[in-house]
C-alpha cells in the first residue's frame, strides 16, 4: 500500500485534468491540430507548379514516307501532371519573361531539329555531342527546383525506354523499407513524439508551478507523501497521457492519412511512454525556475524549439551541421523518433532499438532524479 | 532530552533556522503537552511559520532539537500523526471541495468508505454542505479557508498544526472554530496554532509570545496578563516586547 501511495497523486491529476475542459482540450486538440497543420501544408509533395512548354520540334520521319515521329510530344505526355501544371509557350523569350514576373517556374524548350538529331545520335550518324533539350529554371525555391528537375528527368528516361532506346548505365533501386512510403508515414512517428514532449513538459511545468505558489506541494510534503512518491505520481498519469495522445495520432495517421504501419505498435507506444516520463520530469524540474506561471512560460521557447529543430522530426539528424550534432542527442525526442520510426516504418523490434530505449531510461533516471532532488532543495 | 511523547507532543531546545545571515528563528525552547491547545502569538515575521513548518518536516533546522509526537526530527514517519493547515489556502482551485477533502483523505490510506463518513460532519462543521460539488476555485476566500482547515481534520490526527487558521474567517464563524477546536481537544487531541488576533487567543491553554525568533513569554492567558500587569493580552505583548528589548540593550 505504501509502495502504491503515489497512485493517489496521479488520480488527483487525472481528477484536476477531468474538472478542467480547456486543458484536456489542449491534450486532445493540440496534437491533431499540429498533425494536420503540417500533415497538410508542409507534406513535402510540391504540386502544380506552373511549367511551360515550348515544343518547336517538327519531328522526323523514321522510315521514308511514313508518319513523322515527335519525341518532344512523347516526353511532355509523359510528364506528371499532378506535380506540373503545363502551358504551352510559342517561343523561349516570351517563356523567359513569364519566368521574371513570376508567373511560371520553369520552361522547357525543345529545338526545331531535336527528334531527327536525336534519332541521328541513336543511329550512330551524328557529331559526338549529344542533343540538348534546353531547362529553363527559377531556383530560387531550392525544393521547387529539384522536384521539377527530377520530374523531366523521370519523363526523358520514360521516353527513351518507350523508343527502345536503352542508356548504357542503369541504375536499379530496391526499397529495402518503406516501399510505397509517403510524407506522412515518415513524418507521423516525428510529430508523436513531438506532441507528447512539448505537451507534457508544458502541461507539467504550469501544473506544477501552481502546486508549488498555492502552497499545495508543501501542503502534500506535510503528509505521509515523499517527494518520490509526487515525482512518480506526475509520471505515471503523464505516461498514461502520452500513450493515449499518441494513440490518437495513430488512428487519425491511419484514417485520415493512410500511413502504413509495418512495426508492432506498442512497442512504439513504450517509447512515447518513456519521452513522456522524461518530459514531466523535466517540467517539474524547469518549475523551480519559476515564481509565477508567466515566468514558465518564458522557459518554453528554449524546450521547445530545440527538439523541434534537431530532434529529425522534419530532416534527419545526418542532415544538421556536425557541430550542432551533440545537441540533437540530448534533447530527448531524438531517441523517440528515431524509435518510433525505426519501428514504424522499418518493423524493427526491440533488440535493434534498445539504443534508443536505453538512452531514454537513462534520461528518464537522471531528470526524475534531478525532479525530486529539485524538490528536496526547497527545504533549506 | 530523552523521548517524552507520552507528556509532550511538541518539544524543541535551541531551534535555529538561519537563512543566511538573518535568524529566521533564533534558540527557541518549546513544549506543547498532550491534550492541550498552544497558541503561538506574535507579529508577522516573528518566526511563527518558520516554528511550524520545521516541525512539520518542511524545513531543515539549522541547529538545536525537536521532537514531534515523540519522534527525534527529522523523521517523515511523524507525517501520519500531524495535521497541517498552512497559511496559504493550499487546495486544488481545479477540484471540487469534495475532491480536495478525499484526496486529503487518501494520502493517509484512509479507505473510501471512511473518507466519507467523515466528510459529512466536516463540511457540516464548516457550513459549507451544500458546496460539495463546487468547484474550490469558485469558493470565495473564507470559503476557501474552512475547506483548508477540514483537509487538515480529515484524518483526524493525533497532533493538528495550524498556520492561522482564522484569518479571512468571519466572527461569527470564527466562534465556532474555536468551539470546535475545544472539542477537538476534548478527544484528547493537541493543537499548535499561530495567530496574531490577541483575543482569540484566550481560548488556548498556553499562548507563547513570539518576537524576532525567540520565545519572550509564555504562560496560560490569565497568568500572562498578572504578570504584564496588562488588561489585554495585546498590551501584555506590548510590555513583554519593551521589556525584551530593554533586556537585549543592556
Amino acid at each position: 500500500m505504501k509502495r502504491l501511495r503515489f497512485l493517489t497523486v496521479t488520480r488527483r491529476v487525472f481528477r484536476d485534468l477531468r474538472n478542467d475542459r480547456r486543458t484536456l482540450a489542449l491534450i486532445i486538440i493540440a496534437p491533431i491540430f499540429v498533425m494536420f497543420v503540417f500533415g497538410l501544408a508542409f507534406s513535402g509533395e510540391v504540386k502544380n507548379i506552373v511549367f511551360i512548354v515550348v515544343n518547336l520540334d517538327r519531328g522526323a520521319s523514321v522510315s521514308p514516307g511514313g508518319v513523322p515521329l515527335s519525341l518532344s510530344d512523347k516526353i511532355v505526355s509523359n510528364l506528371d501532371r499532378e506535380v506540373l501544371k503545363i502551358e504551352f509557350g510559342d517561343d523561349r523569350e516570351a517563356a523567359l519573361a513569364k519566368i521574371e514576373n513570376g508567373e511560371a517556374y520553369a520552361a522547357i524548350i525543345f529545338p526545331e531539329d531535336f527528334t531527327s538529331r536525336v534519332l541521328a545520335d541513336v543511329q550512330g550518324k551524328a557529331s559526338g555531342s549529344a542533343t540538348a533539350v534546353e531547362l529553363l529554371l527559377d531556383r530560387s525555391n531550392i525544393n521547387v527546383a529539384n522536384t521539377i528537375t527530377r520530374t523531366v528527368n523521370d519523363a526523358l528516361l520514360a521516353t527513351m525506354d518507350q523508343a527502345g532506346v536503352q542508356p548504357p548505365l542503369k541504375v536499379e533501386s530496391t526499397a529495402v523499407f518503406g516501399q510505397g512510403a509517403k510524407f506522412m508515414d515518415f513524418f507521423v512517428p516525428g510529430i508523436m513524439a513531438f506532441a507528447v514532449y512539448m505537451i507534457t513538459t508544458l502541461l507539467t511545468l504550469i501544473t506544477f508551478v501552481g502546486e508549488r505558489t498555492s502552497g499545495t506541494l508543501q501542503r502534500m510534503l506535510a503528509t505521509p507523501l515523499t517527494e518520490r512518491d509526487i515525482v512518480l505520481g506526475y509520471a505515471t498519469t503523464f505516461s498514461i497521457i502520452g500513450v493515449g495522445q499518441a494513440l490518437l495520432l495513430l488512428v487519425i495517421g491511419i484514417l485520415v492519412f493512410h500511413i502504413t504501419v509495418v512495426g508492432n505498435v506498442l512497442l512504439a507506444f513504450l517509447v512515447i511512454a518513456l519521452l513522456a516520463v522524461v518530459s514531466q520530469a523535466l517540467g517539474i524540474l524547469l518549475s523551480s525556475t519559476a515564481r509565477r506561471e508567466a515566468q514558465a512560460i518564458q522557459v518554453l521557447p528554449f524546450v521547445v524549439l530545440p527538439a523541434f529543430l534537431l530532434a529529425g522530426i522534419f530532416w534527419p539528424v545526418e542532415a544538421i551541421p556536425m557541430w550542432l550534432r551533440p545537441l540533437s542527442y540530448i534533447v530527448p525526442p531524438t531517441y523517440t523518433v528515431d524509435a518510433c520510426r525505426a519501428v514504424m516504418l522499418k518493423g524493427w523490434g526491440i533488440g535493434k532499438i534498445w539504443i534508443d530505449i536505453l538512452a531514454l531510461l537513462l534520461m528518464a533516471a537522471f531528470f526524475l532524479s534531478l525532479a525530486v532532488w529539485s524538490l528536496r532543495v526547497g527545504k533549506d | 532530552m530523552e523521548d517524552n511523547g507520552n507528556v509532550y507532543m511538541v518539544q524543541t531546545r535551541g531551534l535555529v533556522k538561519r537563512y543566511g545571515k538573518f535568524t529566521a528563528v533564533d534558540h527557541l525552547d518549546l513544549q506543547v503537552r498532550k491534550g492541550e491547545i498552544y497558541g503561538l502569538l506574535g507579529p508577522n515575521g516573528a518566526g511563527k511559520t518558520t516554528t511550524i513548518k520545521m516541525l512539520c518536516g518542511l524545513l531543515k533546522m539549522t541547529e538545536g532539537e525537536a521532537y514531534v509526537t515523540g519522534r527525534r526530527m527529522p523523521d517523515k514517519r511523524i507525517a501520519s500523526g500531524i495535521g497541517y493547515m498552512p497559511q496559504e489556502t493550499a487546495l486544488y482551485p481545479g477540484l471540487t471541495v469534495h475532491q480536495n477533502i478525499k484526496f486529503f483523505g487518501e494520502v493517509f490510506g484512509l479507505p473510501k468508505q471512511e473518507i466519507e463518513g467523515r466528510e459529512k460532519p466536516l463540511l457540516d462543521f464548516i457550513n459549507l454542505a451544500g458546496w460539495r460539488d463546487e468547484l474550490v476555485g469558485n469558493l470565495s476566500g473564507g470559503m476557501k479557508h474552512r475547506v483548508s482547515l477540514a483537509c487538515a481534520l480529515v484524518h483526524m490526527p493525533p497532533l493538528l498544526l495550524l498556520d492561522e487558521p482564522t484569518v479571512g474567517v468571519d466572527p461569527e464563524l470564527r466562534v465556532s472554530f474555536w468551539d470546535y477546536f475545544d472539542e477537538i481537544k476534548s478527544r484528547g487531541r493537541t493543537i499548535l496554532i499561530t495567530t496574531h488576533y490577541m483575543d482569540e487567543a484566550n481560548h488556548c491553554d498556553r499562548i507563547g509570545f513570539m518576537r524576532d525568533g525567540r520565545l519572550i513569554a509564555e504562560g496560560r492567558p490569565g497568568e500572562m496578563l498578572e504578570k504584564a500587569g496588562a488588561d489585554n493580552l495585546e498590551d501584555a505583548f506590548m510590555k513583554f516586547s519593551e521589556r525584551a528589548e530593554r533586556g537585549e540593550k543592556r
